[in-house]
């Protein structure tokens, strides 16, 4: 039984095709993977009218490639094949944050742009890329033509985890990283961000060090449906910290940043931010650990 | 939409709305009857595919994604060899899913297996990692039975399915 009219389907294969789209109809959903669109209650039967332009066609946007500074990622890319054809080049922190994504079944399914667009930013992706100072390009529609702008992947949420909106239509094509980043990088998450949205915590973190000191680091948590946190304060702070650092200054600097998540986020529960602490003052006890092993 | 595709080496023709999802293309068009729920992409797992041959959550994917796409159901995947090497590790281990999630905690046994089997050149490399398993297992969030048990059998079948392999 189908209720409702069936919407129109474009499938574009090029980027020169889509821009042609973005023309003849407003405000389309663009399909990227579909497992967050499908996941949504009002999914279906639905009585939107909204065309649909299904991106899986273009194979500008399944594209991996390196150059001597960047490696670039096309948006289509699945998580799946990230993992398998980027083993070499990915850094680590990116390749931890892939796993997490509840199993192989569903990473075939969920593309690169899919995790960084989806608005409710419950999945890992994001939060690992903000902490690699990963840049996305945006190609958007303004004055009849594409225009595209590299924008960091932090920048392209708001507070609360759900993206900006912007005053013309855009398509998201590429994530680009640096391929230089901290010898030290973790990546951790506790409880499913899709099933346990309420206490799920996705942390990353990366440091630079020479053998006694912090020279660069980097903290970000997302917390699905509520917040998307990126330290910049404490990441600040840690720069330049000299190795080991003495216990009391460990938890001094934790719950600074416990305290400033807090500040910011007053949606996330006290249980998360509690969980957050501690995952950071454990980096920074592992830190020591190393240190004190050299 | 007009969508043609082929299901259980069968092929259809069938008249549905471009978004449906192939979970309920499968349950009320094509009438299948191993397919018991629809959880709208909540991933619970129990309504596992294999789609070209690649085991898929057939709620997220929708009809326009399948234009002469080959599905295999359980219903197919049950009479072949490979299901045996899945139900022997059942009988072995004492123990199998019940009837709700039967069907697709054995597809998705059969796709690890089917990973697991990628990634062996030889016969005598036998290096499983249990975590990843795991994981794989949690897809399926029906709690009939304990996670470390269907450990077992997925390994038991993976071993079944190497020494077949040896010996062909």
């Amino acid at each position: 039984m189908d209720p409702t009219r069936s919407p129109l389907i474009h499938n574009p294969r090029t980027l020169n095709e889509l821009s042609l789209l973005f023309q003849r109809i407003e405000d389309p959903i663009l399909w990227a993977g579909g497992t967050y669109l499908m996941s949504q209650k009002e999914y279906y039967p639905s009585t939107s009218n909204h065309h649909i332009i299904d991106l899986g066609s273009i194979e500008e946007l399944k594209r991996i490639s390196r150059t001597d500074r960047y490696l670039e990622i096309g948006v289509m890319v699945t998580a799946s094949s990230l993992l398998s054809g980027g083993k070499l080049v990915l850094p680590t922190i990116l390749k931890e944050a892939l796993g997490s994504l509840i199993s192989q079944i569903t990473r075939r399914q969920i593309t690169i742009g899919g995790s960084v667009c989806e608005p409710e930013s419950r999945l890992a992706f994001s939060t690992a890329l903000s902490v690699l100072d990963a840049q996305a390009e945006l190609r958007q529609w303004e004055d009849g033509r594409f225009s595209a702008t590299w924008v960091p992947v932090n920048r392209l949420y708001n507070k609360d985890g759900s993206l900006i909106s912007r005053s013309s239509p855009y398509v998201l094509t590429k994530i680009r990283i640096g391929l230089e980043w901290g010898d030290f990088q973790r990546f951790v998450w506790i409880d499913n961000a899709i099933r346990d949205p309420e206490t799920a915590v996705l942390v990353a973190f990366q440091a630079t060090r020479t053998q006694t000191t912090i020279t660069h680091a980097r903290f970000s948590a997302s917390f699905p449906k509520r917040a998307f946190y990126l330290a910049n304060e404490v990441s600040n702070q840690l720069a330049g910290l000299s190795l080991p650092v003495h216990p009391d200054e460990v938890n001094t600097i934790s719950y600074e940043l416990m305290h400033d998540l807090q500040n910011r986020h007053d949606t996330i529960s006290e249980f998360q931010a509690e969980r957050t602490r501690r995952v950071f003052e454990s980096f920074l006890h592992e830190l020591n650990t190393h240190a004190l092993s050299y | 939409m007009k969508l043609e595709c082929i299901i259980d080496s069968k092929s259809l023709t069938l008249n549905v709305n471009s978004t449906k999802p192939l979970s309920l293309i499968l349950i009320e068009d094509v009438g299948i009857k191993s397919m018991l729920s629809h959880c709208q992409g909540k991933a619970c797992g129990n309504c596992i595919v294999l789609v070209n041959d690649v085991a898929t959550l057939s709620c997220i994917v929708p009809a326009f994604r399948l234009k002469d796409a080959k599905i295999r159901t359980f219903e197919t995947f049950q009479r072949t060899r490979l299901c045996r090497d899945i139900e022997r590790a059942y009988r072995v281990n004492g123990n199998k899913p019940c009837p709700d999630c039967y069907a697709s905690k054995t597809l998705l046994i059969e796709s690890i297996v089917t990973e697991l089997m990628a990634h062996t050149q030889s016969r005598e490399e036998g290096i499983v990692d249990e975590a990843m398993i795991l994981q794989e297992l949690n897809l399926n969030t029906c709690p009939c039975m304990d996670k470390t048990e269907l450990l077992g059998i997925t390994i038991q079948a993976f071993e079944y399915r190497r020494r077949r392999r040896g010996s062909n």
